[in-house]
């Protein structure tokens, strides 16, 4: 056993020996914390050595008393009941004194305790009972449990002021660094531990139980749950650094958040209403440790009876309001019931306010109400939300609750305030879930989705007004829920261009919609139509792509004219005609026709490939079919300057055309004017095309220059060409500005062409128009 | 503060009393400190009652968190109601024995029903029953001739 250690003082072996060898005796007995559950393995020797150079260290700096006392709290062991049994001479050791004046303190500063009993003296029980490091959440026997009873109930209920600071483990930590100088152990300090609190921890917030203590605030202020508070006794002794590093679990559930001071506790204020679960809690399985005696002169260890005294039965886990739960009086009176005997195994004790309920509120009763009063005390708590409430329905309450004692709504915000876990879900936390609530009340068409509570609230209103005829209009309050209006929310998935699939970023609100799967149901029809078009234009390329083949081997037939030998060359170049004529050939439609087929023409300057060829393949005509090819080309320009207006490739043409035109004689320049001009308006769609405006300009410059150059121009023979001209000119007056293409170039003599046709006035708006200034010429 | 009038919203039921019947079947009194959208609860000096016939017992809990799912209601208590007459309390271990003796009580009697109606296994299929039990064919035939006659008549004997 270790209870010889838990003797203080340095000083006298002697005793120490004599209380070993009383106390051995009596533990064999009643310790079965020696032996038990409770033992430990560790070595006595040493676990002497350690508490005895702590004692030495302790009792040089004095002060030891507030660790012996929280070692003896802590413990609450049924052992150190036992080791009381030695006679108080024992005791006596050197810190008497303090233990003395500690009690003192405690006592004098309680009132309650004061007025109960006497303050137990020092001889009460032994100090220095070193409670076996695994505390015994078992039940000791406390022999002498019984005549301690009367003097602690003291109802040092808060329990010590000591091992009230320490939690159990701390104690424990303590012991086994042999910090606990079990010296004198105050015998208030034993019991008023195990009066107050379970076994296991004993937090400051447990202190609050005590009511009234100066020092009390002093730690309430500061200490938290963990932290044995720097204050632990009165003369300032600061035993933190004894204590052990403050655990990351606290095992008292239910002890108040870490803060300073609890919420709504004035600093003076007895934190009584703070109630924590009893020891029960933290022991899992209840029952099989809280087994009550059979009866009570057996063997009942302080735990047991704290168990009992703490059990759910006698009190309820709720916090108290303000008062304590069991005010001084009524645990003492509680606790000496039970020593006198049980009557029945668990039953209530007849103190406490009827019922097994819980006893959440007990209002404010001042100190002195105690008792009796507590059955009155707990106030209705008007409801504030009953605004919602059917008419009858609040009026019953109301009705109810003034039949309780009149209007309390203050005592709801005192009950609130005093309640030290209210509001652990701040404002902020309600209307965020408030707001969630709301979010899915969202509707656009409440009639809808809410008959019922529209329709009600409707006769609800009606109702009230037949009622009250509007004399007393009572107000009830109408949930107005967010009404969104109908929006069509597509999401369209980020493309990039060129790539082949969506932008992956989906969320709840727009889900991944990566393949468009979208339907397109057409009609058979379209869809010949459609394929016609397509079959045409095949067919449009694939004559194109033949004729390439032939222009690309004329094209090559010089290389390979200077490459073959002699001999070849005459197959070649009679291969050579061979293909030119083709060439020509496929553009005509008919073969009797030396005209160019338009439709094949067209056809293939659809295409832009065709364009193209045509462009290529002109150089390598013969000048006449090169000649029908332009002609055919200026008579189709204006369909094809249309299809042209986005590509524009019509302006590969421009060269070879020049050429072409550059040759041709004076009748067939003005064939092709007339060509071009064709019907009426034609030309004005001419105009708007780079290459018609190009191409009327090449014509028109041509024609200027046979007439300047040749004087035998045979242009002038016929009016044809002055006709042309002249309706050229008028059209080109008449087009206006933003459809006239500008042209690739201009001619230069063109000024000069239109001064022999046009007046002065005219000629000076045309300059202005095309943009033909003299010096170009 | 009324939080949304006219609708079932827990935030004004923060921090009163509170009793909730689980869907496993306790019922656990507390006070409710917090919730959220999914009607998870955390209930503070937390008291699990058990009730056998006019006798209960309060076990503390301490602090519970009950996921919502598991609410099969929820409704606060009344503080300033007498606390019933009706019902008695007594100690926990008083009360746990007491369910343990109806549960005793309870498999009894399941026991006998099964026993009359013939399903001597009850977790076996028919199947298996067939090959456990120990009879002659004539017996196995009985059994399943009995298996296959509704059991009306012999819960009634049996009880």
């Amino acid at each position: 056993s270790f209870h010889f250690l838990m003797t203080s003082p340095f000083n006298c072996t002697l005793e120490k020996e004599e209380g070993l060898v009383e106390e051995e005796d009596e533990i064999d007995q009643f310790n079965d914390d020696t032996f038990g559950d409770g033992a430990i393995d560790d070595d006595w020797q040493e676990e002497h050595k350690r508490l005895a150079e702590l004692e030495e260290r302790k009792n040089d700096g004095l002060g030891g008393l507030g660790l012996g006392g929280l070692g003896m709290g802590g413990m609450g062991g049924g052992d150190s009941s036992t080791v009381q049994l030695p006679p108080p001479a024992s005791r006596e050791r050197g810190g008497g004194d303090l233990a003395e004046s500690l009690a003192m303190l405690i006592l004098g500063a309680d009132p309650a305790i004061a007025s109960v009993g006497g303050p137990a003296g020092p001889g009460d029980r032994s100090t220095g009972l070193p409670p076996p490091p695994s505390m015994p959440q078992q039940h000791h026997h406390p022999s002498q449990l019984p005549s301690h009873h009367h003097l602690t109930p003291s109802g040092l209920p808060p329990g010590p002021l000591h091992p009230s600071l320490l939690s159990y483990q701390q104690h424990q930590h303590l012991l086994r660094r042999g910090g606990a100088p079990m010296q004198q152990m105050n015998s208030h300090n034993i019991w008023e531990n195990n009066m107050g609190f379970g076994p296991v921890s004993v937090t400051p917030g447990l202190i609050t139980q005590m009511e009234d203590s100066p020092l009390m605030s002093i730690i309430k202020e500061v200490g938290l749950p963990n932290r044995p508070p720097p204050v632990m006794s009165e003369d300032g002794r600061d035993f933190s650094e004894r204590a052990p590093p403050p655990r990351s679990s606290s095992p008292v559930i239910g002890s108040p958040p870490v803060r300073a001071v609890p919420i709504g506790t004035p600093p003076k204020q007895p934190m009584s209403h703070i109630h924590h679960p009893t020891a029960v809690h933290v022991r899992a399985p209840v029952h099989h440790q809280h087994r009550y005696p059979p009866s009570f002169p057996e063997r009942i260890s302080p735990n047991t009876l704290l168990n009992m005294a703490n059990s759910p039965l006698c009190r309820p886990p709720f916090p108290a309001g303000v008062g304590p739960v069991l005010s001084q009086i009524q645990r003492a009176q509680m606790l000496n019931s039970q020593v006198a005997g049980f009557p029945r195994g668990c039953q209530g004790p007849p103190l406490l306010p009827g019922g097994g309920g819980f006893r959440p509120f007990f209002g404010q009763p001042p100190p002195h109400r105690m008792g009796p009063h507590h059955n009155h005390v707990p106030c209705p708590i008007i409801r504030h939300n009953t605004t919602h409430l059917h008419p009858q329905h609040r009026r019953m309450l109301t009705q109810r609750m003034q039949s309780r004692g009149g209007y309390r709504g203050g005592r709801v915000g005192d009950w609130r305030s005093r309640d030290p876990y209210s509001n652990l879900m701040t404002q902020r936390e309600k209307e965020w879930v408030a707001k969630i609530q709301m979010m899915q009340l969202q509707s656009t068409d409440p009639y809808l989705d809410d008959y019922y509570y529209q329709n009600y609230f409707e006769k609800m209103e009606k109702r009230q007004e037949r009622d009250r005829d509007g004399v007393r209009k009572e107000h009830t309050t109408k949930l107005i829920t967010p009404q969104v209006a109908k929006l069509e929310h597509t999401y369209r998935p980020v493309q990039f261009a060129g790539s082949l699939g969506k932008l992956t970023v989906s969320s709840v609100n727009n889900p991944r919609k990566m393949i468009d799967t979208v339907v397109t149901s057409r009609t058979d029809d379209e869809e010949k139509r459609e394929k016609q078009v397509w079959n045409k234009r095949r067919q449009i390329l694939y004559t194109v792509e033949k004729m390439y083949s032939l222009l690309l081997e004329v094209q090559d037939f010089e290389k390979r004219f200077m490459q073959t030998p002699e001999e070849q060359r005459e197959a070649l170049l009679e291969q050579h005609k061979t293909h030119t004529l083709q060439l020509y050939a496929s553009l005509k439609e008919k073969e009797w026709d030396d005209r160019v087929s338009d439709e094949q023409c067209l056809l293939i300057m659809s295409v832009r490939k065709g364009k193209r060829l045509i462009s290529r393949l002109i150089p390598f005509l013969p000048p006449l079919q090169a000649a029908t090819v332009v002609m055919g080309i200026a008579r189709n320009l204006h369909a094809l300057a249309k299809k042209d207006k986005q590509d524009q490739a019509l302006c590969w043409l421009v060269e070879p055309v020049a050429v072409v035109i550059s040759s041709l004689s004076s009748a067939a320049l003005t064939d092709l004017l007339q060509e071009l001009q064709g019907s009426e308006g034609q030309l004005s769609k001419v105009l708007q095309n780079k290459f018609g405006v190009t191409l009327l300009y090449l014509i028109l410059s041509e024609g200027e220059r046979m007439q300047s150059s040749d004087l035998n121009c045979q242009l002038m023979d016929d009016n044809r060409w002055t006709e042309l001209v002249f309706s050229v000119t008028r059209e080109l007056l008449n087009v206006p500005p933003s459809s006239l293409s500008p042209p690739l170039f201009t001619p230069p003599n063109l000024l000069s062409l239109f001064s022999r046709y046009v007046d002065r006035q005219r000629l000076e708006l045309l300059q202005e128009k095309l943009q033909i200034s003299a010096l170009s010429r | 503060m009324n939080y949304m009038p006219g609708t079932a919203s827990l935030i004004d039921d923060i921090d009163k009393k509170h009793l909730v019947l689980l869907r496993d079947g306790r019922t656990l009194i507390g006070f409710l400190r917090s919730i959220d959208q999914f009607a998870n609860l955390v209930f503070h000096q937390t008291v699990e009652r058990i009730h056998v016939g006019k006798k209960f017992g309060d076990i503390p809990r301490g602090i519970f968190i009950v996921r919502g799912e598991n609410v099969v209601l929820l409704g606060e208590i009344d503080v300033d109601k007498l606390c019933d007459n009706v019902l008695q309390q007594v100690s926990i271990e008083e009360i746990l024995e007491e369910q343990r003796l109806q549960q005793q009580a309870k498999q009894k009697t399941e026991k006998a029903k099964k026993i009359a109606s013939g399903h001597q296994n009850s977790d076996l299929t028919l199947d298996e029953e067939f090959y456990f039990n120990d009879s002659t064919a004539q017996d196995i035939m009985l059994t399943w001739d009995q298996a296959l006659i509704p059991n009306t008549e012999d819960e009634n004997m049996a009880i």
